[in-house]
């Protein structure tokens, strides 16, 4: 009550001897309110925070499913190759292509920097691999790092489960480019448990190299349909990368909304505490002068 | 043994996402409906010459514009 019957005397000017007390109890009061703005602003955000969450728990469950389903996928397409013990080829002057699978969206803690980090360290290997990037989240960080090796990307990535034709119309695109690729690296995220994922590279193999490998004629495969077996080999790899990348993305946005929760509430409670010292320390003053007035006036 | 679609220009992967939609839009509706969102792309993409990023286009219609070149090409 007394500073805010202060505080236009303070704004006119009055003599400084005369405010000071009323500035110090205005400067209080001033903080209280801070105090309260801010602990608003993280409530708001605590709340904002909480509901990703729970978003991204929805999600996660859909994402875990088609991963599970699309790894099992990925790996039996793959049993072909590992039966005729397929390796990509040694050669000079073949490019590398690397295929980045990140996705469009942030929030969600390191993995996008995760994935660039592997590739960086495989673009150090092979300075002149060429670079794919499925996803906005890469492309700004590779695209300042490595602009000149990116031959394609893609955007609109990660606004759902990708679906098969997601990774069949990527790997339609990535086999008209004009180069002839020796190895295709695909970089996602494997998924080892909740709290943890490692960016893995799997590979897909160019048509020679499918047909120099050592127990080919185990297969009877005409040469006309090879070009089908590698394609097809490609996007069902894409799509392996693209559902588990998106299952990891969801849990790591859950972990990260999880924390940043954490963190609100528990900035909430510091400033809980604060709040109430310095409502308490307010009310004590103003106490103490109501007193040592009226018991100068009684006098 | 030669692939009609192949000579008209089709990679693999178009060929079977056509037989799929073939598929899908021969479900019953409660099921197609379900089915239709699985076959649903919506990509963009932008090639890349020397460090810059060229302009975003939609990814079915330059698959479909390239596919299209390549069978002409092979026809003539």
């Amino acid at each position: 009550m007394l500073s805010r019957a202060a505080r236009p005397a303070l704004r006119a000017g009055a003599a400084a001897a005369a405010s000071r007390p009323a500035t110090q109890n205005a400067a209080t009061f001033a903080t209280l309110r801070e105090i309260e703005d801010r602990l608003k602003s993280i409530r708001n955000i605590e709340k904002i925070t909480n509901t990703m969450k729970i978003v991204a728990s929805t999600k996660l469950t859909r994402a875990q499913r088609a991963m599970t389903e699309s790894r099992q996928y990925g790996k039996t397409s793959n049993t072909v190759f590992e039966h005729a013990e397929t390796k990509p080829i040694e050669g000079e002057g073949k490019k590398t292509l690397i295929v980045v699978a990140s996705s469009d969206k942030g929030l969600c803690g390191g993995i996008h920097s995760g994935l660039t980090k592997r590739v960086r360290k495989l673009l150090a290997e092979k300075p002149d691999s060429d670079i794919v990037v499925l996803g906005e989240k890469s492309k700004a960080q590779l695209g300042r790092s490595s602009g000149k090796n990116i031959v394609l990307s893609f955007a609109g990535i990660g606004k759902d489960v990708p679906t098969f034709a997601d990774a069949q119309a990527i790997a339609d695109q990535i086999s008209l480019l004009p180069t002839d690729y020796a190895d295709i690296q695909i970089v996602y995220n494997k998924f080892i448990n909740a709290q943890s994922y490692e960016a893995t590279p799997i590979e897909a193999f160019s048509e020679e190299a499918i047909a120099n490998s050592p127990n080919f004629a185990a297969f009877e495969i005409d040469d006309e349909v090879l070009s089908n077996l590698r394609e097809y080999a490609l996007a069902n790899s894409l799509y392996w990368a693209l559902a588990e990348g998106h299952a990891c993305e969801q849990s790591a946005r859950r972990n990260a909304m999880d924390n940043a929760s954490k963190n609100a509430g528990d900035m909430i409670g510091k400033y809980q505490i604060l709040f109430n010292r310095t409502r308490q320390a307010v009310i004590t003053g103003e106490l103490v002068e109501i007193i040592t007035g009226a018991a100068a006036s009684e006098e | 043994m030669a692939f009609a679609w192949k000579a008209s220009g089709l990679t693999y992967n178009k060929y079977l996402s056509v037989a799929a939609r073939t598929v899908r839009r021969s479900l019953k509706d409660d099921k197609r409906l379900a089915a239709e969102r699985r076959g649903d792309m919506e990509l963009r993409f932008a090639k890349w010459t020397n460090g810059k990023q060229g302009e975003n286009k939609s990814l079915a219609d330059a698959n479909a514009a390239s596919m299209a070149e390549a069978g002409s090409q092979s026809s003539s």
